[in-house]
């Protein structure tokens, strides 16, 4: 197996067009090298990106916020350019693994290997976010709900790579809330996690939601028939409660068959309304609902 | 809506291999040319402290500071046999054969002590920080490097042989000696929404006879407690069809630090007369009271009595689904 360092992003896209499939990028090697290990991935070569800065670390531009791919998750974590109102982007990468994990593990890692459980995408996925898509002499962005195609796989051709996620900034009366439910409270991979991304006006009225769930089905999405009914209406118990059972709904079909439906469907309901909760918290400065 | 509960469970265990199982440790005690005095025991340390409580206990016996005490131990070309680390027997059961081989070879350090300094009997000797002295009369005496350097050949065994009998047809009888009791109190916070279990606080109280080391007994409250909380509410091999599907720590769940409360202790010392100055067997007794303990918690809780563990959230969930 070939190691490549390159200088740059070009020198990366070269590499890339050259070995296409047969090259795989590694930047904290935190899935990677595991799957090595077991034998499951034998790439011809390794091209290490985790010293590129420019595919590295967070900007503010205009109204985004731009993140490279090779950030790792402590740098989202302790970033300042991310306010308050991205809290569940946070809670998110750092509910990743270990403290170990989280100082190799990268953001497009997360992405790129399509987990089911990947911690930082169902945040990602709430806050619309787009993906920046290069190839030698290529360049195009896609919205990251489009991104996943199957378990394990993205939309990605041999020869691209990753090079910028985006999304918008939150606003003031803005914000995204994440919870997950891990088997235990460190080191726990998701057995189901909630991101959503809440705006409501002064009336408590939800002029935006948007829902996105990990662990529950091939890829992290997001719950568009639950966001449909959220939207417009004025948020308080009956709402959610309402929205609650109709996720519980929609996950129990979408999981019918398996052993877990009934589990995952009723948890869903819980770890929703706490992500919810944590979003309408940012919003409103205030937590009205909470009753514990 | 996250519910709180209490949950006390108490324990007791008998120490040792126990219904009829040969339970013998053995050890040596010889003095070294420069007065010290070297222990050989096969007792295994495996993180629990034997390494520390052997020396200890020699130490002890023997009048010595700890530094004076060469511990050998965990090779068996040099070692006779102690038993397993296993079946919290160490302290108790080899603890016993280090003390014996140290009071046999004190014995024979102070018979010597005697000829060297012109008493009639040892009766009366005083042995201490390396010195043996007459008890009336301490400037006269003699000191263990001295005695070495006229005797190169002071050794001793110690020998203990555990009480152990078969129980009857019906299960009846003394299959132990002695028991450790322990108990155990938590109060746990159960999310009814997530089916999460969160321990907020505990209480653990143990008698441990003596504690050789209250430091490593509190350690050992720490590791039981952890381990009984995996139990409890993690641990799980997933067997299936004779296979383990959680084969793994990937998959084998395990408490870390955020799991595991900040654990008030007490240490109840009430010595057992069989043991080495009182000391019992504590390291399985602490982490056998925590899972029902917690299991009790959660009913106390959420009303729910699980009769299965890992009480997972998926456990909870369906189980308050089906409680209605």
């Amino acid at each position: 197996m070939e190691a490549i360092k390159p200088k740059n992003l070009e020198e990366v896209l070269e590499y890339k067009s050259k070995y296409k499939g047969d090259a795989k990028i590694i930047a904290g090697g935190t899935d990677l090298i595991i799957k090595i290990r077991k034998g499951e991935e034998n790439p011809k070569a390794l091209i290490d990106i985790s010293s590129l800065n420019e595919l590295k670390g967070i900007r503010e531009t205009l109204e985004y916020i731009e993140i490279g791919p090779a950030t790792t998750f402590t740098e989202i974590c302790e970033c300042i350019l991310l306010n308050k109102n991205l809290k569940g982007l946070k809670d998110a990468a750092r509910s990743v693994g270990s403290p170990q994990i989280r100082n190799r593990g990268t953001v497009g890692g997360n992405i790129c290997n399509a987990s089911p459980a990947a911690d930082t995408v169902p945040p990602l996925l709430a806050l619309d976010s787009i993906l920046v898509i290069e190839g030698k002499g290529k360049k195009r962005e896609i919205y990251l709900k489009d991104f996943f195609k199957d378990k394990g796989r993205g939309e990605l051709e041999g020869d691209e790579i990753l090079t910028k996620i985006k999304f918008k900034n939150p606003l003031k009366n803005q914000g995204l809330g994440f919870y997950k439910l891990g088997l235990r409270k460190a080191l726990a991979i998701s057995r189901l996690s909630f991101a959503v991304f809440l705006e409501i006006d002064e009336m408590n009225r939800i002029e935006i939601v948007r829902i996105a769930s990990g662990a529950i089905g091939k890829f992290p999405m997001r719950e568009l028939e639950v966001e449909e009914y959220l939207t417009g209406r004025i948020i308080n118990e009956n709402t959610i409660e309402e929205a609650e059972t109709l996720l519980e709904r929609v996950i129990f079909e979408r999981l019918k068959g398996r052993q877990t439906a009934k589990f995952k469907s009723i948890a869903a309901k819980g770890v929703f309304k706490k992500a919810l909760l944590n979003a309408l918290y940012l919003c409103k400065g205030v937590n009205d609902f909470e009753k514990n | 809506m996250k519910k709180r509960g209490k949950g006390i469970a108490c324990i007791f265990y008998g120490t040792g291999y126990g219904n009829g199982f040969p339970d013998v440790s053995r050890a040596y005690a010889r003095l070294l040319e420069d007065g010290r005095v070297e222990i050989s025991v096969g007792a295994t340390e495996v993180g629990q402290g034997a390494k520390t409580v052997m020396v200890q206990i020699a130490a002890e016996t023997l009048g010595l500071l700890d530094k004076d005490i060469v511990l050998i131990n965990e090779d068996t070309s040099k070692t006779p046999d102690a038993g397993t680390a296993a079946a919290s027997r160490q302290t108790y059961n080899t603890g016993n054969a280090v003390k014996i081989a140290c009071e046999n070879l004190k014995e024979k350090i102070l018979e010597d002590a005697a000829k060297l300094l012109g008493v009639n009997t040892k009766v009366g000797l005083c042995m201490k920080d390396g010195l043996i002295y007459v008890k009336s009369y301490p400037s006269k005496k003699v000191s263990l490097k001295e005695i070495a350097e006229l005797n190169k050949d002071l050794q001793a065994e110690g020998v203990f042989t555990a009480h152990t009998t078969q129980m009857d047809e019906n299960g009846q009888g003394a299959p132990y000696w002695p028991y450790t009791f322990a108990s155990c109190a938590v109060e746990v916070e159960v999310d009814t929404e997530t089916g999460e279990v969160s321990i907020l606080r505990a209480k653990h109280v143990l008698d441990v006879g003596r504690a050789v080391n209250p430091s490593l007994v509190e350690g050992q409250i720490d590791g039981g407690f952890a381990m009984g909380v995996g139990y409890a509410l993690m641990e799980d091999i997933g067997l299936k069809d004779g296979k383990m599907t959680n084969g793994s720590f990937e998959k084998y769940i395990i408490p870390t630090a955020l799991d595991i409360p900040e654990i008030e202790k007490v240490l109840i010392e009430y010595p057992e007369d069989t043991a080495p100055y009182g000391a019992k067997g504590i390291g399985e007794p602490v982490m056998i009271p925590v899972a029902p303990a917690i299991l009790n918690a959660i009913y106390d809780a959420i009303g729910v009595r699980f009769y299965e563990i890992p009480v997972t959230p998926e456990r909870v969930l369906l189980a308050l689904q089906s409680k209605g």
